[in-house]
């Protein structure tokens, strides 16, 4: 029975979303949308809270055991916990019960997302150059013919897009764009029709209840 | 020989300070480099160039701060080109947090153009010239319904007007009424829902912006024709900008094409330490 | 006055308007078609107007010049008339009315014909295979170099008394890619519950990470050792790609896992990790249905599975038969489809049928 129920209600939703596909009546319609927005949205909120409650277990555990590098889990709930009040108490804008503005320096949500998160993860971003760099070097190594075939395609692509490329040989550049007009689109068109074909098969097999690892503690 | 084999290990820190230093030598003494503009931003250019007066141009700024550096400059020239041909501007995000982005180009740009304006004819008028319509959940459903009614899907804009009161809105109503949707996704992919829902089912046509990471993805896209063109990365920002500058005669700052400088170093020694590790690695092995 | 009238004079109308229940839809659409005004180049577009009685018309549309045809937003009880308007600055000239025209909603979506046989003759050999598994055939499937060195992998980190770190990406619950990664994150729970090697899970969407969590928990019990299932092994990270990047990159240096798993869907972070944790020294399985990220993880990792090896990946770990069957029933619809690319090709090529409007 324990499995049972989550089998049924599995192959119900998915057979409800497969005939809501092929099926443009507003009954229809009205129904699959209820799941989707609703019935999902209510879900994502409830383990929301389960995450956070994890969150919030995991770093008081690290600082109550003084586990390796244990400040930096007083650091994080401190965090959450100042940006948590200022949202649900200082609103959008600066706009709630809480005051968020001390003279010129503002404090709210908005002004908290732009200058922490924003510049943080463009930071984090920019840190890709870096490893780019270091993981080309390490990897683009003439080991075999498909090596080879590798670096010499990056090498025209690499070149093929600059400015300096142009200047080393016209037609580089429209080299450059062929390889990713055509090899490039070829291979992932390619991947694409494998990744569709293999998510049809696992979504059929998790709605017929015949992949049941996700339900945990066996396969089929 | 012990130079090679220490030439096939180089340290990653040696490789990340080299590569900063380039950048950071590139930033503190700019140059633009001229690009060569290929046919799929070409053809997006043309195409919001030949926007007639009763249609209008949908931008997308949907791109997070990760990929601000190489979507924003998009923006930027896209805009300033729309606006030099008077061409009336609805803009939207479908995300929430990036809205704030979107806000910010907008802002910059009109009031780069009012600068230059001699009367409130000459100006760019919220509500007249241009709506920004702001965000409305989720991102599919604004997508759909905009074929309908834009001002049904954004009853109200950013700002909080009714939309349907703004007389710019009194004449775009909604697909039929726009000439080219501009989607600068970034990496959130809404370049795509916009051909699968907007373009398959209402005809809409799309026209992309998206980083250099995904550039690769959709470039079926634009073969098949779902996108009208394409701008991928600093380098079409870079190739829009240059077009705008020889085409529009726009003359505001280049900021992708300055990047270039900066990509061509980063490109170059990349290709450097390649060519290092890969002589190191033929001698040592051959050696062996 | 005369001019005007000279003008409209000279203005034709549009002609052969019908109008039908626009198909496949849910109702509340009517599509109007209409011949082009001979006039059409010099038209600024065309009106479109509706009436319920054929005496009192209303504008309900507008469209550009060289269009013939558009949909109209009705209520499917009425009955509608419709007549098109040339419109030349204020000249208007009238086809005549057409009609009644009612709108109903259908039951089947006629534009998805090709997408329903599709689905149906996948289906059918996915299904087939997996039944003929049930009799007992056994099947070949080759060997995918990153799920075979899974073993290895685990026994690795166990040997160096060192940590797994698990990513299931940063997909959600609706992924495919995420539920291929939940259907392998039990089978390689399992084997850390039996060599009692240390799991670290950090997950990025509440939902994935409650499911996530009862599967480990779940597999700890399957193989006999509940009481080692750490509850804080599978835990809540960010919802904020780069901050989930930068926190399993600090996991990584602080606890060292000997072995990582990337399997799901990644995005641009996708280098951060693989490369910091090649950094780490750490032998490296990925896998992901994001065909951008796949050069990253290639470059970076030890063992990458590309595109359906990730689905398969579950089918070859428990080396169920059926879940086998379903692969088998995969490969034999490529083979199908590539048959239908080349004859495809062929005709397009060489005959002037328009075999692509087929799949429209």
């Amino acid at each position: 029975m324990k499995k049972k129920i989550p089998l049924a209600l599995v192959f119900i939703a998915g057979v409800s979303g497969l005939v809501a596909a092929f099926v443009p009546h507003p009954i229809v319609k009205a129904g699959d949308e209820i799941m989707r927005n609703d019935v999902l949205r209510i879900i994502q909120s409830f383990a929301f809270i389960l995450a956070l409650s994890s969150l919030v277990s995991v770093h008081t555990s690290k600082i109550r055991t003084r586990r390796h590098k244990w400040p930096y889990s007083i650091v994080l709930l401190a965090s959450f916990l100042i940006t948590s009040v200022i949202g649900l108490g200082g609103g959008v804008s600066g706009k709630g019960i809480l005051p968020t503005q001390i003279g010129n320096f503002n404090f709210n949500i908005q002004t908290i997302y732009q200058n922490v998160i924003i510049a943080l993860s463009t930071s984090m971003f920019a840190l890709l150059a870096f490893y780019m760099a270091s993981a080309s070097y390490r990897a683009f190594r003439i080991r075999s013919f498909e090596a080879t075939l590798l670096l010499s395609a990056a090498f025209i692509v690499m070149l093929g897009v600059l400015p300096i490329g142009d200047a080393i040989s016209h037609h580089l550049p429209a080299f450059a764009q062929w390889i990713l007009d055509v090899p490039n689109a070829a291979g992932q068109r390619g991947i694409a029709f494998g990744i569709a074909l293999g998510g049809l098969a696992t979504a059929l097999k998790i709605v017929l209840g015949i992949e049941r690892s996700w339900l945990g503690g066996g396969g089929a | 020989m012990k130079l090679f084999e220490t030439l096939t290990r180089i340290d990653r820190r040696i490789i990340f300070l080299a590569l900063g230093g380039l950048i950071i030598f590139s930033l503190l003494f700019p140059r633009f480099l001229k690009v060569r503009v290929f046919p799929p931003v070409t053809k997006l250019y043309e195409a919001i160039d030949k926007i007639t007066p009763d249609k209008a141009l949908i931008l997308d700024i949907s791109y997070g701060p990760q990929y601000q550096a190489e979507c924003e400059p998009m923006a930027y020239t896209v805009l300033r080109h729309a606006f030099k041909n008077r061409t009336k501007v609805l803009a939207l995000s479908l995300y929430a947090e990036y809205l704030g982005l979107a806000k910010k180009v907008l802002d910059d740009v009109i009031a780069e153009y009012n600068r230059n304006a001699t009367s409130r004819a000459d100006s760019l008028i919220y509500g007249r010239d241009y709506v920004f319509l702001g965000w409305q959940p989720p991102p599919i459903i604004p997508i759909l319904g905009m074929g309908e009614s834009i001002a049904g899907v954004y009853q109200v804009d950013y700002y909080g007007n009714q939309t349907d009161t703004l007389p710019l809105m009194k004449h775009i109503k909604n697909y039929n009424n726009v000439d080219i949707l501009v989607a600068l996704g970034g990496g959130t992919g809404s370049e795509k829902w916009w051909a699968q829902f907007a373009q398959r089912k209402f005809g809409l046509r799309v026209g992309a912006g998206c980083s250099a990471v995904l550039g690769a993805d959709y470039y079926p896209y634009y073969q098949s024709g779902q996108f009208t063109g394409m701008m991928v990365g600093v380098k079409g920002a870079a190739e829009y900008e240059e077009l705008a500058s020889s085409r529009a005669n726009i003359t505001a700052e280049r900021v992708a094409s300055e990047r270039m400088l900066s990509l061509t170093y980063a490109h170059l020694i990349m290709i450097a330490f390649i060519v290092i590790g890969n002589i190191s690695y033929f001698v040592t092995r051959r050696k062996k | 006055m005369i001019i005007m009238i000279a003008v409209m004079s000279a203005l034709a109308p549009p002609s052969g308007v019908k109008a039908y229940d626009t198909p496949g839809d849910g109702g509340s659409s009517i599509t109007i078609e209409w011949q082009l005004s001979p006039d059409d180049e010099d038209v600024d577009g065309y009106e479109i107007h509706r009436s319920t009685d054929n005496v009192t018309f209303e504008k309900v549309g507008f469209v550009g010049k060289g269009i013939a045809q558009t949909e109209d937003k009705t209520k499917d009880i009425e009955r509608y008339f419709y007549r098109i308007a040339a419109v030349r600055d204020t000249a208007r000239a009238y086809s005549p009315s057409h009609g009644p025209f009612s709108s109903s909603a259908q039951w089947f979506s006629t534009t998805m014909w090709n997408v329903l046989i599709g689905f149906i003759v996948s289906s059918f050999f996915i299904i087939f295979y997996i039944y003929r598994a049930r009799k007992g055939r056994s099947l070949f499937i080759r060997k995918i170099a990153g799920l075979s060195a899974v073993d290895d992998a685990v026994g690795r980190a166990t040997e160096m008394g060192k940590p797994i770190l698990y990513s299931l990406g940063l997909g959600q619950i609706d992924a495919i890619a995420t539920i291929a990664s939940l259907n392998i994150v039990g089978e390689v729970a399992k084997k850390c519950a039996e060599f009692e090697t240390k799991f670290l899970c950090p997950t990025f969407d509440p939902v994935v990470y409650t499911v996530s969590r009862e599967i480990v928990k779940q597999s700890y019990s399957t193989v006999g050792k509940p009481d080692r299932y750490d509850p804080n092994s599978v835990f809540y990270l960010a919802a904020s790609s780069m901050a989930y990047a930068s926190g399993i990159c600090g996991i990584m240096t602080r606890e060292r896992p000997a072995t990582n798993f990337w399997i799901g869907s990644f995005g641009a972070e996708s280098l951060i990790l693989a490369e910091t944790g090649a950094a780490m020294g750490a032998i490296q399985i990925a896998g992901t249905d994001n065909v951008t990220q796949l050069p990253f993880f290639i470059t970076a990792c030890d063992y990458t599975l590309i595109g359906e090896e990730l689905y398969a990946a579950s089918a070859y770990i428990s080396k169920e038969p059926l879940l086998l069957g379903a692969i088998k029933g995969e490969d034999f619809i490529k083979v199908i489809i590539v048959g239908l690319l080349l004859v495809g090709s062929v005709i397009g090529l060489v005959t002037k049928f328009q075999i692509l409007s087929l799949f429209k």
